[in-house]
């Protein structure tokens, strides 16, 4: 579905370019390059691309702030790419707009799943919303408010019931702490990281067989937390 | 210089006058090299006073009835002072050597630890861009699997360098949320996913552990760091136990091992920088065991090494909770589907 998309890449490395051209001109994808924040702003608006892949350490932009600035106008899924240890900024992207995250040092399968996941919910945004996701071995029906897993229906309070779905709805996507807290708490209880935990935890007692070993709510250290999808 | 006087006192009867100033050199000279040159100073003054109070003539008086003493006072103090400075130039150049030593030997610690990976990857990349052709396609894999597992070994060697250097910078700051320990375990298990592959990590994590008041990134670190340091020290297959309790005000988690042990003697030496376990086949710069140390103890807690009861090592981390954890709203459960 994804083959012949355009990718902008925007990385002052050339080896790291040299590799993500590779892998991504081997997976189908048209590449565009640019090599700062300048070039990489200008090629958004010449080629219109289908996702950004920018890496927060530009030389002449802040890369949060060109997200900030793309955004403006530009609707693509952007992708940032940053060191680890980073978390502060990385939370900083994802509120300026970005899609979500990678983080440097990474492989080729996680790329490729990361950008699957962005595109197809760029293709989404447009389409009627389904009512019924699939999720591998979980379900949700949100007409229907149900929630099974393996088949088997699971008992959820409200709260547990509206989180699984956020992160249902962006299955595949980080959604940080402030944003599930301002959606499922209020706007003013984005400082309660607790509350999100103990949910979290309540909830992976629900659907993890090993609730140290999550298979589908993962956590994203010092960012917030994804529904694997696959 | 209280020695000096005493043993000066005690031989008083034996010994000529001069024997005595001799006595207080020997207390500076002590001073100095043991504790530097302001001590090297109140020494020689207190030297002078005791030796004017004790030895000159009247006795138990600090009078002086012959003007030739206050030469040998003068003497006395100067010879100090200059010891003192001298003693604490050699101490200077004695530290300044220990710090090139140590540099040193962190440096090649280090780049031994980068160029092995290095040179795997060399080797494997090389092979596999010149000689594409004559591999057959399994080894093929096999040096592009080697690529991958070395270059993630430097990824966390870089990691553990940048941890370190934060943690003596003093730079690290604590941000301490409320966090259950199963989330940082289980971001550490899937972390080290590659490294635990097959073995058996059984997690003991009893229901109603209270949150833990931690900077989760850094503890996250700390038990990536544990799990990584006993995948690295026991054999191949091997299993591991985490588990952790509640003891009054603190909570306890250890992680038990199967292997050989610690060798008896090492369980304080272990935590230090630059410090490795016996086994010539393991790899990292001794860093990741001296990093537990400083995030436990920036968080008030300790960390210790021991036996584990079936005969590998134990490791256990041991953080203060004083504060109760704050209450989540409960919202009651629901019957049925949630609506």
């Amino acid at each position: 579905m994804t083959s012949s998309a355009t990718v902008l890449i925007v990385e002052d490395e050339v080896p790291l370019r040299r590799f993500l051209r590779a892998s991504l001109g081997s997976a189908g994808f048209r590449v565009v390059e640019a090599g700062t924040a300048q070039e990489g702003f200008s090629l958004a608006t010449s080629h219109n691309p289908e996702l950004i892949l920018l890496d927060l350490g530009l030389p002449d932009e802040d890369g949060v702030s060109l997200t900030r600035r793309l955004r403006e106008w530009a609707r693509m899924p952007i992708i940032v790419v940053s060191a680890q240890g980073r978390e502060a900024r990385k939370v900083e992207a994802l509120d300026a707009g970005a899609d979500d995250f990678l983080t440097k040092p990474f492989g080729m399968n996680e790329l490729l799943a990361r950008l699957r996941v962005a595109l197809r919910h760029a293709a989404q945004l447009g389409g009627q919303p389904s009512p019924v996701l699939e999720l591998g071995r979980l379900t949700v029906d949100l007409a229907r408010r149900e929630v099974t897993l393996d088949g088997q229906e699971l008992h959820l309070t409200p709260i547990e019931y509206r989180l699984l779905t956020l992160l249902a709805q962006h299955a595949g996507k980080v959604l940080t702490h402030s944003f599930l807290l301002r959606e499922v708490w209020g706007p003013g209880h984005v400082e309660h990281t607790h509350y999100l935990r103990v949910y979290m935890a309540q909830l992976r007692r629900k659907l993890e067989a090993d609730t140290t070993r999550p298979k589908l709510l993962k956590t994203e250290p010092g960012v917030g937390y994804r529904l694997k999808d696959d | 210089m209280a020695l000096a006087t005493a043993l000066g006192l005690l031989a008083r009867s034996q010994f000529a006058q001069p024997d005595f100033v001799m006595l207080y050199l020997l207390a500076i000279v002590a001073a100095a090299t043991r504790f530097g040159r302001l001590a090297a100073l109140v020494t020689s003054a207190l030297s002078v006073l005791a030796y004017d109070f004790f030895f000159v003539t009247p006795h138990f008086t600090f009078a002086v009835d012959d003007q030739r003493h206050v030469l040998t006072f003068l003497t006395l103090f100067v010879t100090g002072l200059v010891i003192g400075a001298l003693a604490d130039s050699a101490r200077a150049a004695t530290r300044r050597a220990h710090v090139e030593e140590l540099r040193s030997s962190i440096l090649s610690a280090v780049s031994h630890d980068l160029r092995t990976p290095l040179a795997a990857i060399t080797g494997a990349a090389t092979t596999l861009r010149d000689r594409w052709d004559s591999l057959d396609p399994a080894q093929r894999s096999e040096l592009a699997g080697a690529v991958c597992d070395e270059a993630e070994r430097l990824e966390r060697l870089v990691a553990n360098l940048l941890d370190m250097s934060r943690l003596e910078s003093g730079a690290l700051e604590l941000k301490r949320e409320w966090v259950p320990l199963e989330e940082l375990v289980g971001v550490a298990l899937e972390q080290l996913e590659p490294a635990l592959r097959g073995r058996a990590v059984r997690t003991e994590l009893p229901d109603g552990l209270p949150l833990l008041s931690v900077d989760p990134v850094l503890l996250e670190q700390v038990f990536v760091n544990l799990l990584d340091n006993a995948a690295k020290y026991t054999p191949a297959g091997t299993a591991l136990t985490l588990s952790a309790r509640a003891v009054g005000d603190r909570v306890e988690v250890t992680l038990d091992d199967e292997g050989p042990g610690l060798a008896p003697g090492s369980e304080a030496r272990v935590f230090e920088k630059f410090v490795r376990g016996g086994s010539a086949a393991a790899s990292g710069a001794g860093l990741g065991l001296a990093i537990c140390r400083g995030i436990v103890e920036a968080h008030g807690g300790t960390i210790t090494a021991g036996r584990s009861p079936a005969g590998g090592a134990r490791f256990t981390v041991s953080l203060p909770q004083p504060e109760a954890a704050p209450a989540v709203p409960v919202e009651p459960e629901a019957e049925g589907a949630a609506r």
